[in-house]
């Protein structure tokens, strides 16, 4: 049974290793990856670029006035292999958004999690990086 | 027990069994090339004895005879320059170096982190290099080796033409050192020098220009290549110490998927600045008005 326990313990290991190994160009320290928030907007702007990437959302506050918030992700190789292609969000595409947001209350976040208008889902950082928060 | 709970407890046992008997294997082999280095007091010592066990090697071979490392790749995990090894082993620091760990991990605990390399999308440099994420791609050639990263645009030319390392009172520090090797069989055997003081990641200790490695590089499945890693600097490390690091073929069925050019200037949202306490910070965003900057 120890040698059963033994083998669990040592995938447990070997899965929080590869996770550790996805170290972006630059640390995430300004997000807080205990906090999530999730807003309802339309796209401004995919900037799809290296080495990370920005998905501009503008949100309507409750006064009626309109922040541009930034979902951060990482670059277009990442991306394209998380079947995330810039024709996806063009201009005006409604989306709910989720992410984990700055430290400093700017209205920016690590991109974590995505459903557009159409219902189609879509996960930036693998879809077990948002099973994990 | 159900049938179903039956056969799910056995199918457990046998998948734990065969995960604990290969990691018996992978801890005796990584301690055989562990002792390996122990045994030659320098990396050049050690490059020597592999081709002479290697009966010289195989310089600029045919390509018929060069192994198939196309495709593009992605590290996918092995052990690390500065926690125990497979068999529990430690690396033997030096007391600076041990010091600069200790401090590491209580700045990543603090949530203090910059990376002196990478922020301003500077070289990883090597050995990091084995390190970094994102895609690779491996151009093999008989006269030399193309070892690149999508990270920071950066190639490693491994020189198999039989060259040597420049003169000792020619060299100077390099990024990425100089690397030369040879084949034996479908392995690639590599020496590098001419590395430059600087550090090995983020929070980590400073690698020094003594540093000298060797390399064995073999696909060993259809899927995946094997780097078998020695790494001697008797600034960083008391003994040499050894690690394995893997890369694993991408999927990639329709040829969509490509390495690009990286420039942090590229997305003015991506410039970030180290605070005054040592962590990593956004500039102003060009999405923001001047009340939210």
């Amino acid at each position: 049974m120890n040698r059963i326990r033994f083998g669990i313990l040592l995938w447990v290991v070997l899965l929080v290793a590869v996770a550790l190994v996805a170290e972006a160009h630059h640390a995430s320290v300004m997000f807080d990856s205990t906090k999530e928030i999730t807003l309802e907007g339309t796209v401004k702007e995919f900037q799809y670029t290296n080495p990370h990437s920005w998905l501009l959302v503008d949100v309507t506050n409750k006064d009626g006035s309109v922040t541009t918030w930034g979902f951060e992700a990482e670059g277009p190789s990442t991306l394209m292999q998380r079947k995330i292609r810039p024709s996806d969000f063009p201009f005006g595409t409604k989306v709910t958004i989720t992410g984990n947001p700055m430290k400093d209350g700017r209205p920016g976040a690590a991109w974590v999690k995505a459903v557009r208008g159409d219902g189609k889902v879509f996960y930036p950082r693998g879809q077990a990086s948002q099973q994990s928060q | 027990m159900t049938c179903l709970g039956k056969f799910c407890a056995l199918l457990l046992i046998l998948t734990t069994s065969s995960a604990v008997a290969a990691q018996d294997q992978t801890q005796a082999q990584w301690q055989r090339m562990f002792e390996l280095g122990l045994k030659h007091r320098t990396a050049s010592d050690l490059y020597t004895a592999l081709k002479s066990d290697a009966h010289g090697g195989q310089q600029s071979p045919p390509f018929a005879q060069l192994p198939d490392w196309s495709g593009l790749w992605l590290a996918s995990g092995g052990s690390s320059f500065f926690d125990r090894g497979p068999g529990g082993v430690s690396p033997k620091l030096s007391p600076a170096a041990a010091d600069a760990v200790k401090k590491g991990r209580e700045l990543e605990a603090a949530g203090i982190t910059y990376d002196e390399n990478l922020s301003d999308c500077g070289p990883p440099g090597f050995p990091r290099w084995l390190i970094i994420p994102f895609l690779r791609e491996f151009i093999v050639r008989p006269e030399q080796t193309w070892l690149s990263s999508e990270t920071v645009n950066n190639v490693r030319r491994i020189y198999t033409d039989g060259r040597g390392h420049p003169p000792p009172e020619d060299r100077y520090p390099l990024y990425y050192g100089d690397s030369l090797g040879f084949w034996d069989g479908q392995k690639l055997v590599i020496h590098t020098n001419q590395l430059m003081k600087r550090s090995m990641g983020r929070n980590q200790p400073e690698q020094s220009e003594q540093m000298e490695t060797v390399e064995i590089w073999e696909k060993i499945d259809r899927r995946t290549i094997e780097a078998k890693v020695w790494i001697y600097d008797p600034a960083v490390y008391l003994e040499p110490w050894y690690l394995t690091r893997r890369y694993m073929q991408v999927d990639n069925p329709d040829k969509s998927l490509r390495m690009n050019y990286w420039h942090c200037s590229e997305n003015p949202n991506n410039q970030v600045y180290k605070t005054p306490e040592g962590g990593t910070q956004y500039r102003d965003f060009t999405f923001t008005n001047k009340e939210n900057r």
